[in-house]
């Protein structure tokens, strides 16, 4: 699967001419793949006592997701509530890893960081519009801060396993794909 | 009216939301008996669907309070805390369980739960309600054939649960319906299985349980779905196996075929054994002179016919024994008989030592002790017998005066020919006796002097004895006290002779008749010194 990303990530920096629209990336075990290094991130995480820590607070997206509320939202404001969150969690992982001594967790928060950008390329190639970080270093709303390492990932495994895999299970390009 | 009617529907409506209460209490204590298993934390917690959420405890029925002693509290991630209001049910053994339901469930966050008694904190918990899902067994479970000998298709409805489909994971559990050992095969994302690897003819019990995959969602194993019973289908014979086993088939019966057709000489020879036939015994009698016996044995000397098999046979004479005396005419005059000449007698003239070793091989040897010394034939006693039966046929004594013998002597002979006298004179003497047939006679207690006994083939048959070894005296020399009885000694060599009148198709016309009966039957015409009936055993 990690493969199978990086040869995603290679085809989409390498093509030449005029961008082609990228086939549909439907297949929900890249996200499983991400997921499941997520989890082991936060799992050593929680047993790391130095030198895996934040040196600031940051603002991370929201998790929670109520099925009602959710589906009561259309495809746009999903994939920008999405797009959002990834953002902020580049940045708030991008930041740890400035301030991490651990070589293991190093790795971990690389692993992290390097699956960010490859969810945003599966969002690219899904038809989701391009995200406009906002101007302002303050949180949209929607977000919540947290300081400690710990939560950053344990944020960063709920946001990937709720609204990015709702996200794609509805995308419409995957809904044409199915058809 | 409108109040009756309203009044029924509020009675309705409460009876089935009694029903439908009754029956989701009887759920949850099914689920909750699964959690108090499979969950160690408290409280115990668990999601039906993706909107709802249930949490309980248990106590001692003695050491639980009151519900209103109790408060349980929660409280989602970045939110203020809440509390729940809680139900008490009663369960088996004596408890009590502490229900409380959620009525705002949110997923992918965590949540802290905070049980107090009497202010008193007893249980604390951090979830997230994702990961806790028990949900119902798979409902329609349907098993049927594949059409394929040892498979059966299972198929059964998935929860309905949107977002969720593609994490469920199903165990099918199949198993002999007469055994609680089966085996369990698992599947994700799918609602149907073929199991394969099954007896024939069989009946199984097939049952599925249902789970999350564990990565965006988890949770309990569901209950199994209710069992389902169904019989394979029975064994089919693999053409592989129907057409090797044809060939092998028509090997083995190719090598049979083989093997009876390079030994079908010998197999006809056991199964269907050439009728013996005496062609070879008596040479040229039936190529050469059609059956005429008379003619054969005038063309061929004595000798030959000693020289026949079945006479230098070793062939025991059957035991003849003499049950009366025959009290016959006085004698005729007639040369005295020879010192040793009491034995039984035939008219061959040669192999005298032959016919005795043949006597002498016999069982009834003491009844035979006339033969047994000095030889029992003797030619000068042929030419006397012969010389008197020419007598006697040219004067015939009559029947008061008549005998060759004296009268303790014992003859013995057989009827049944009703050939002419004329012939009979002709060839009389110049016939032989047929192959074994001997004389016994009884040695008389008084006299010394043994008579012999002449015994002439009759040659002619009259179809009344049709026996092997027949044989009559010939020309009404003997008269008998008592017709009625019949004397027939016997020597089976194993030969038949057929002496049926109709015997050669050839020979009709021609005057052959050799057959004898054995019937006790005297002809009217002859009455030889039919003695007494003897109980014979033929022997062939």
């Amino acid at each position: 699967h990690r493969l199978f990303a990086l040869l995603l990530l290679v085809l989409e920096w390498t093509r030449p001419g005029l961008p082609s629209p990228l086939r549909p990336i439907c297949d929900l075990r890249v996200l499983n793949h991400f997921i499941q290094e997520a989890r082991d991130a936060e799992v050593t995480m929680k047993s790391c006592r130095e030198g895996c820590g934040l040196t600031e607070a940051v603002s991370v997206p929201q998790t929670t997701v109520n099925f009602d509320d959710w589906e009561k939202k259309n495809a746009m404001e999903q994939a920008q509530e999405v797009q959002t969150g990834l953002w902020l969690l580049q940045q708030a992982l991008s930041l740890l890893r400035t301030s991490m001594t651990n070589s293991e967790l190093n790795s971990h928060i690389d692993n992290v960081i390097r699956n960010l950008h490859s969810i945003t390329a599966v969002l690219r190639s899904l038809n989701f519009q391009e995200y406009t970080p906002p101007a302002s270093t303050v949180g949209p709303e929607g977000t919540w801060r947290v300081s400690t390492a710990t939560e950053l990932l344990q944020v960063h495994l709920n946001f990937l396993r709720g609204k990015v895999r709702l996200l794609l299970l509805d995308a419409q390009a995957c809904q044409q794909e199915a058809s | 009216m409108t109040c009756e009617r309203l009044v029924r529907l509020l009675a309705l409506y409460l009876t089935l939301c009694a029903a439908a209460a009754a029956g989701d209490v009887r759920d949850f204590k099914r689920k909750a008996s699964i959690l108090l298993k499979e969950e160690p934390k408290n409280p115990k917690c668990f999601a039906e669907t993706k909107k709802d959420f249930v949490c309980f405890w248990e106590e001692d029925e003695e050491r639980a309070g009151s519900v209103d002693q109790y408060s349980f509290t929660y409280a989602y991630q970045k939110e203020n805390g809440s509390t729940c209001a809680l139900q008490v049910l009663r369960s088996a053994g004596g408890k009590r369980l502490f229900v409380c339901r959620l009525d705002r469930v949110q997923m992918f966050v965590q949540l802290d739960i905070r049980v107090y008694r009497e202010g008193i904190q007893i249980h604390n918990r951090s979830l997230l309600i994702e990961l806790l899902f028990l949900l119902d067994p798979p409902k329609n479970v349907t098993v049927s054939s594949t059409g394929r000998q040892g498979q059966l298709n299972v198929s059964w409805v998935a929860p309905s649960l949107k977002y969720m489909d593609d994490s469920m994971i199903y165990e099918v559990f199949y198993a002999r319906a007469d055994s609680h050992v089966g085996q369990v095969e698992a599947i994700q994302a799918c609602s149907e299985m073929i199991l394969r690897g099954l007896e024939a003819s069989t009946k199984y019990r097939v049952q599925v349980r249902v789970n999350l995959d564990g990565i965006t969602y988890d949770g309990f194993w569901s209950a199994w779905s209710d069992p389902v019973f169904v019989e394979t289908l029975p064994a089919e014979l693999d053409p592989l196996i129907v057409s090797l086993t044809f060939i092998v088939s028509f090997i083995l019966v190719l090598l049979c075929l083989t093997m009876l057709l390079s030994h079908h000489r010998f197999l006809i020879k056991k199964l269907w054994p050439a009728v013996p036939t005496p062609d070879s015994k008596f040479q040229d009698l039936f190529t050469v002179y059609g059956g005429d016996f008379k003619e054969w044995l005038g063309q061929t000397s004595g000798s030959l016919w000693l020289t026949s098999p079945f006479i230098l046979s070793e062939e025991c004479p059957s035991p003849l024994e003499v049950l009366s005396e025959l009290h016959l005419c006085p004698p005729l005059s007639s040369p005295p008989l020879p010192p040793k000449a009491s034995k039984a007698l035939t008219l061959v003239r040669n192999e005298d030592r032959v016919l005795s070793k043949g006597l002498l091989d016999g069982e009834s040897v003491d009844r035979v002790d006339a033969l047994q010394t000095n030889g029992w034939r003797s030619p000068l006693h042929d030419h006397w017998l012969l010389d008197r039966l020419r007598e006697f046929q040219q004067h015939p004594v009559p029947r008061s005066q008549c005998s060759l013998l004296e009268s303790q002597d014992t003859y013995i002979t057989l009827s049944g020919n009703k050939r002419t006298e004329e012939e009979h004179r002709e060839d009389t003497l110049d016939e032989v006796l047929p192959p074994g047939v001997f004389f016994a006679s009884r040695k008389p207690p008084k006299s010394e002097s043994h008579s012999d006994l002449g015994s002439v083939q009759q040659s002619s048959g009259s179809g009344n004895l049709s026996s092997q070894s027949s044989f009559e005296y010939p020309n009404n020399v003997w008269t008998a006290k008592d017709p009625g009885y019949t004397y027939m000694a016997v020597a089976d060599s194993g030969v038949s002779m057929d002496y049926s009148p109709m015997s050669r198709a050839d020979d009709i016309g021609k005057v052959v008749i050799y057959a004898n009966d054995y019937k006790n039957e005297i002809p009217p015409h002859r009455r030889p010194f039919l003695v007494r009936q003897c109980p014979v055993h033929d022997d062939g």
